[in-house]
């Protein structure tokens, strides 16, 4: 098996955390800090941790507003992110299509 | 031996962080490789299933639910008054009259969703739409087979009637909840807590009360829907994605 695509795929959206992050953010315009930290059961400073890590990749833009008065969170992808996330499913896509061709 | 990217076991250097088209890889490379070569041929199959398992899951349906809300609250009121006015108070002119009240309501909220779905140029009977009415569907569908039997057969007491069907539909929203914003799955247990807390009350401390059971209906399906799609409307983003 060649194993160019696995080489290629973004180590920093590989992990599974932050793949669960990129995946969920991926199919929402936008979500808050709690409705990620809820759908995905992590904690406060895992998530928090995970979140940093894309920013500084320019994968993540984290917004924080107001809303009834009360902080609000809320991150969503950015264009760099929305491509790296796409190049990754292709990657896989082409993981897939060679062990089927093996 | 060739590791790829260039790369030969020859050469590898242990701990080494590999280089990739500028990336830097964070494991050893013959950690990776290593990893590529054990890997099962589903490895990438399961990772693209887990992806798609999480957007399903993240795509919260968000459409119209104020209009609903105060849609459906309005239905609630005015079956509740048509009742009280016209004293529809027997088993079966109670069960009919809530039971055509609560169709009304289900078509009009689907059209209230099909509209807005058309007037932002998406899908209707999208993957979080579908899941919504599936997990909707089944204690619905058992509140109104028990409202069926109750017009049929003319059972007794529609106060019991009154309190199933919000039990019922308190399930329903709670199983709802899961594809909705948060707050429904709390609307749910308002009617569940509500309900339940109000026919224990009742059933120890009142049991020979004489309440007209429309009161009830009109309250937990007309107001509080009033009331949360009012809610809605004042704290919500406007966000309207399905």
């Amino acid at each position: 098996m060649n194993p160019e695509p696995f080489f290629q795929l973004d180590r920093v959206i590989h992990e599974k955390g932050r793949l669960a992050i990129m995946s969920m953010l991926a199919a929402s315009p936008e979500l808050s800090f709690t409705e990620l930290r809820d759908a995905l059961t992590m904690t406060d400073g895992n998530l928090t941790t995970h979140i940093r890590a894309l920013q500084q990749e320019g994968y993540v833009a984290v917004a924080k507003s107001y809303q009834n008065n009360r902080p609000l969170t809320t991150c969503s992808l950015t264009p760099t992110g929305r491509k790296a996330f796409a190049e990754y499913i292709n990657l896989l896509e082409q993981i897939i299509r060679q062990t089927r061709l093996k | 031996m060739y590791l790829g990217g260039g790369m030969k076991l020859e050469n590898f250097q242990p701990n080494a962080l590999g280089k990739q088209g500028g990336k830097i890889l964070r494991l050893p490379t013959l950690a990776l490789w290593c990893k590529v070569n054990g890997m099962e041929s589903n490895w990438a199959a399961e990772h693209l299933q887990t992806i798609r398992t999480l957007m399903e899951r993240s795509a919260v349906y968000r459409r119209a639910l104020a209009p609903i809300m105060f849609f459906v609250g309005s239905i609630g009121v005015l079956a509740a008054v048509a009742g009280l006015v016209f004293r529809l108070d027997s088993p079966r002119a109670f069960g009919g009259l809530w039971l055509g009240a609560a169709l009304a309501a289900v078509a009009g909220a689907f059209l209230i969703a099909r509209r807005q779905a058309f007037k932002d140029r998406e899908p209707f009977w999208s993957p979080p739409t579908r899941r919504v009415t599936q997990a909707l569907l089944p204690p619905l569908t058992a509140g109104m087979f028990l409202g069926v039997v109750f017009v049929l057969v003319g059972l007794g007491n529609e106060f019991a009637l009154a309190f199933i069907w919000l039990l019922f539909y308190g399930c329903a929203l709670h199983a709802a909840g899961f594809f909705v914003p948060r707050g429904v799955k709390l609307f749910g247990w308002v009617y569940i807590a509500l309900a339940g807390g109000c026919l224990l009350f009742l059933v120890i401390f009142h049991p020979d009360v004489e309440w007209r059971a429309h009161w009830l209906m009109g309250f937990f399906f007309g107001v509080l829907h009033l009331v949360y799609g009012a809610y809605l409307y004042l704290t919500e983003k406007g966000k309207n994605a399905a």
